[in-house]
């Protein structure tokens, strides 16, 4: 691991990148994010907008836009992040994803339907329902191969177009024995019933870590999988707060226990992001570029979920004030006219005709209902997404930075097909 | 800026991950204007005032990050201040951006290919094997999914199945007349039922299994009973062809598809909206044609006239106008006038002589089915 090895593809200069240090003084380097939300707002505004009268087309730079605010906004030791990636690049890979995957996804759901209605018993009761559902469900199992060869291709992508101080990050193409070992642990994390999920989490991440390099410098996940039991300390705490009340009700016949078992679903859904978070900080501690270089990472899993709750209540209360503006001046137009006969299955009649002030009462309506849509997301991104990662960069830090200033470049990674497959199949990351 | 007073910034190489603390001047060379970029060490760095990028959408306001051409790998950073100002004024392309016609013709390559993709699955593969399929579904299965399909669509229009059935017996009889009647010899593949809603609607729909709605509004606007009879005759052509089981199948396939292409995104879901209604429209309208010319053939064996038929439509097109133009793409039924001609058309009665469909009495209980 001194120097570049022969398996990475895209080392070109072997420079001594990982000799340690000699200097005395080496103090952590912090890493400073200098986002804010003003400038935050109207970059995704605009580019929703665009987005809007665009049909979708224009996502693929808006997307690139909010990356590249996001990257500049992170800058460890007071040197920006940079994303490099365009919109152009990104909406080929995803032409080249769809050309693929249009026949396949096609066919898939109409099999899918068609075995949902041959399971039907004819009673058309609930059952019949949840038969429908599970059909539908099982679209998505048979897309998971595609969807880990899209997310293993999409961090390759995106860590490819990343640099900071002007070197390149890169992700060396191994996605498809991801997709199996993915397959693999999630298919062994269920049958445990989930008890080695940390296994899963751990060995997926090294697999990723340990292909992941910045400049000519490799990036090596240490630890051991055990290490990640701490992070499921809500997990246990959850299913106990479910489990114990269930058999308390079950064992002396009153029902009245079943209530308890609510508040332990509540209690799934913080130890979801605390086991992300948690894990995340683990890992973090474990992990080391080159031979010196290390992390240290401290998110608080109680700042990150509340920062999804108080953040989506916020979002969605701003969001909403626009949709009600939107439907009291649609309100003026429509008075009593029937809004909702709209056409379904095979009927007989054309369309129905609508006076213009129905016809404007309802393009606000419709207008307002998408506005609410376009600015969830634009709000969001100021309070939720944006404080969540403030709150991840600057609680970590770089150890032994020196031996950063030896790192070489690398050469770019082509990757025509970008992360066309995560776009179409809707996977990417979330930022 | 001028010799005298370079700029300071920060620079990065793009070949180390070492930051260089540089001046910057201004400076003439060779007849163009050029950057000069000092380090501390090592020969200065020229760049040519015209190759000048600047890099955008970036967070921290603290000055203005350039580059050497689009795709250059090396970065310079000057602070706000006049050295900003004047490369500002200076730069005549800091925000160019120039594609190459070999990323363009990639481009147009793979659209056409993602086009073609996209079409034969939806317009040929998906049809015909919606078709195919259709026939083999269990008729029964196919009556359970009519009877969600029911109680969805009576939950939409804003009332109970129960209620909104109308079940006046004397009603309820004369429509079984007016069914058998019009029925006759043709091979229905299921048990058809035929009921009326209690709303004002001027409309009729068949669901899958042989189920077959007349809204009250439809048998309120008809003048005769033959009317009512010629739009029942549409309906249950729907059911002999199968029609709402393949129009579900169909549209099962290609939704996912028209998902993937227009992402999740708000103006996605509209054009989303848009390319399906269009495509099922284009679909349904053969659909509707195939109805109508089932309802003229039973309209002719039952003995009856299809003018009746034709003047529902043009009682239509009086009361709601004719969808022609844009709207006629969107619409899943082909034009008024055109449907009214083709009844005419394929009238075999023309002024003769026919035994009414119901007597003057049963027409009056049909009217007051709903009560």
């Amino acid at each position: 691991m001194s120097s570049a090895t022969p398996n990475d593809p895209f080392s070109r200069l072997t420079a001594h990148a990982d000799s340690p240090s000699d200097g005395p003084a080496d103090p952590p380097m912090q890493v400073d994010y200098r986002g804010t939300q003003g400038p935050l707002f109207r970059l995704g505004l605009k580019t929703a907008l665009l987005t809007l009268v665009t049909l979708g087309l224009y996502r693929f730079w808006a997307k690139t836009r909010v990356r590249k605010y996001f990257w500049s906004a992170t800058a460890p030791g007071g040197d920006p992040m940079e994303y490099t990636g365009n919109g152009l690049e990104k909406l080929l890979g995803f032409l080249i994803a769809v050309a693929f995957l249009a026949v396949y996804l096609g066919l898939f759901q109409l099999l899918l339907m068609f075995a949902g209605l041959s399971l039907l018993s004819g009673s058309g009761s609930g059952q019949d329902t949840a038969l429908q559902i599970a059909a539908s469900q099982a679209t998505l199992v048979a897309v998971f191969p595609f969807i880990f060869y899209a997310q293993y291709r999409a961090r390759r992508y995106i860590l490819s177009r990343t640099r900071w101080r002007g070197v390149r990050f890169g992700v060396e193409p191994a996605a498809w024995g991801y997709v199996w070992r993915a397959t693999g642990h999630w298919i062994l994390t269920i049958l445990s019933l989930g008890l080695l999920l940390p296994r899963q989490t751990f060995l997926l991440e090294k697999y990723k870590i340990d292909r992941t390099w910045y400049g000519n410098a490799r990036f090596v996940q240490h630890g051991r999988w055990q290490s990640l039991y701490p992070a499921m300390k809500h997990y246990f705490i959850a299913a106990a707060a479910i489990a114990i009340p269930a058999l308390l009700a079950a064992s002396n016949g009153q029902p009245v226990w079943l209530v308890l078992t609510f508040f332990g679903a509540l209690w799934f859904y913080y130890a979801v992001i605390y086991y992300s978070v948690a894990s995340f900080r683990i890992m973090a501690g474990t992990k080391r570029l080159g031979n010196t270089v290390q992390f240290s990472a401290t998110p608080r899993g109680a700042k990150v979920f509340w920062t999804y709750v108080l953040g989506g209540l916020l979002s969605s209360t701003c969001a909403g004030m626009v949709f009600t503006a939107f439907f009291i001046v649609a309100g003026n137009f429509l008075g009593s006219s029937d809004l909702f006969a709209v056409e379904d299955l095979s009927e007989f009649g054309g369309l129905a005709d609508f006076g213009l002030a129905e016809a404007i009462g309802i393009f606000m309506v419709f207008l307002g209902y998408i506005m609410m849509l376009v600015l969830y997301g634009v709000f969001a991104l100021i309070f939720v997404r944006q404080p969540i990662l403030e709150h991840y960069v600057q609680e970590t830090q770089i150890l032994n930075p020196a031996a950063l200033d030896d790192i070489q470049q690398r050469s770019r990674d082509e990757m025509v097909e970008a992360e066309g497959f995560a776009d179409a199949l809707d996977v990417g990351a979330a930022i | 800026m001028e010799v005298n007073e370079p700029a300071r910034g920060k620079y990065f190489d793009g070949v180390s991950a070492r930051q260089h603390q540089v001046a910057v001047h201004r400076d003439h060379q060779h007849g163009t204007e050029v950057l000069v970029i000092r380090r501390d060490s090592g020969a200065d760095i020229l760049w040519p005032v015209s190759e000048l990028r600047e890099v955008t959408d970036q967070a921290r306001d603290e000055g203005i990050v350039l580059t050497q051409g689009q795709d250059g790998i090396a970065r310079l950073i000057l602070p706000h201040g006049p050295a900003e100002h004047i490369i500002r004024v200076i730069s005549p392309n800091l925000g160019k951006v120039s594609v190459s016609g070999s990323k363009m013709r990639q481009l147009f390559l793979w659209a056409g290919g993602a086009v073609a993709s996209v079409l034969i699955i939806m317009v040929v593969i998906l049809p015909s094997l919606a078709n195919q399929l259709a026939t083999m579904i269990p008729p029964e299965r196919e009556a359970a999914l009519g009877r969600t399909a029911l109680s969805q669509i009576s939950t939409f229009l804003g009332g109970d199945l129960e209620e909104m059935t109308c079940d006046r017996p004397a009603g309820i009889r004369a429509l079984r007349k007016m069914t058998a009647r019009i029925v006759g010899e043709a091979e229905v593949p299921y048990d058809l039922k035929v009921a009326v809603f209690d709303h004002d609607m001027i409309n009729a729909f068949a669901v899958p299994g042989g189920q077959v709605v007349l809204f009250r509004g439809l048998i309120d606007a008809a003048q005769s009973p033959e009317e009512v009879a010629g739009v029942l005759g549409h309906e249950v052509g729907h059911v002999v062809h199968r029609d709402p089981t393949r129009l579900m199948l169909r549209s099962a396939g290609s939704v996912g598809i028209l998902g993937m292409v227009f992402g999740d995104f708000a103006g996605g879901a509209l054009a989303l909206v848009l390319a399906e209604q269009m495509i099922s429209a284009k679909y349904s309208q053969q659909a509707e044609t195939g109805a109508d010319v089932f309802a003229h053939k039973r309209l002719a064996a039952a003995g009856l006239p299809a003018d009746s038929f034709a003047q529902f439509f043009l009682t239509l097109r009086e009361e709601h106008g004719d969808t022609a133009g844009f709207m006629s793409h969107l619409a899943s039924h082909p034009d008024l006038q055109g449907r009214a001609d083709a009844a005419r058309a394929a009238d075999a009665i023309g002024d003769g002589p026919f035994t009414p469909v119901l007597t003057p009495s049963e027409w009056r209980a049909l009217q007051q089915v709903c009560g």
